[in-house]
């Protein structure tokens, strides 16, 4: 069920960054489309019969440590780009007054 | 156990993440994130993950919900920097004040003046955002506001005082200082 699941949010979180008016929103749903590939990624890795990749006895299968050594990177490179987008938020609000998208297209043309 | 479990959490994500796309508020929808955050952190360990849970627990329920705090808070300032000496911009005297009111209740800001010289000013206070000086010109002892060019907040202040005979405004381009 997990791939369907992924599959899901990811189509919640597109949806909410069409409809959205607000930056700060736009910001949470590209967070949570990114949660979503991060889940796809680990249930890949995953094994229905495997342990947690601790290894004290060289006899028991674990499941795939790769896949979770690259999506730990992609948490951290996820949380540093909201930060810059979080910042150029800012800077828009001062000098535009707004952060609603359609006010923005209006005094911009 | 473990799938009655991950059937439950995946339900909740579902819900959780339909909350956050209704939701009108923005706090509401940073504390709703903060939740989203440790039901997948469940989901990361029942994937038999338990490195990649801790990480997100720390950075995605408590680091990042602080900077969207953070930040928040910070966007609705409206900084001035006062230079002049007399009752310009004292509150709820000056003619400055209420014209500076009026133009942050316009645009829902909230009106922070601080009366500190700017040579003063060491390290990081010197590259905080300010985003209007108020001085007293000596030549001709009218008032003047300085503003960066290029924003649309300005040219509306610009359009608010056109009227009012002893207040002017100078633009600054972005690569030039205040001072």
């Amino acid at each position: 069920m997990s791939p369907l699941l992924s599959f899901i949010i990811v189509l919640i979180g597109i949806y909410g960054l069409v409809i959205s008016k607000n930056i700060i929103k736009s910001i949470v749903c590209l967070n949570i489309t990114q949660t979503a590939v991060i889940l796809l990624f680990l249930n890949f890795g995953n094994l229905s019969d495997g342990n947690i990749p601790i290894i004290h006895d060289s006899s028991i299968n674990i499941v795939d440590p790769l896949p979770q050594a690259l999506m730990i990177t992609a948490i951290v490179i996820g949380s540093s780009i909201t930060a810059l987008s979080l910042i150029i938020s800012i800077k828009i609000f001062h000098y535009y007054g707004t952060l609603n998208w359609e006010k923005l297209l209006e005094r911009e043309g | 156990m473990n799938t009655l479990i991950g059937n439950m959490m995946q339900v909740l994500l579902i819900i959780t993440t339909i909350v956050i796309i209704k939701s009108k508020s923005n706090i509401k929808l940073v504390v709703f994130f903060s939740l989203f955050s440790l039901i997948a952190a469940i989901l990361y360990y029942l994937n038999k993950s338990p490195d990649v849970a801790l990480a997100e627990v720390a950075i995605g329920s408590a680091i990042m919900p602080l900077i969207f705090i953070v930040s928040i808070s910070r966007q609705r300032e409206f900084v001035v920097i006062n230079h002049t000496e007399d009752d310009f911009l004292d509150n709820k005297v000056g003619t400055g004040y209420n014209l500076l009111m009026d133009f942050t209740k316009y645009y829902n800001l909230k009106l922070r003046i601080y009366n500190i010289d700017l040579n003063s000013l060491k390290g990081i206070f010197r590259s905080r955002n300010v985003d209007l000086i108020v001085e007293k010109s000596k030549a001709d002892g009218k008032y003047v506001l300085k503003g960066k060019e290029s924003t649309v907040l300005i040219n509306k202040l610009e359009q608010m005082i056109k009227d009012i005979p002893n207040i002017y405004i100078i633009k600054i381009s972005e690569a030039e200082t205040y001072d």
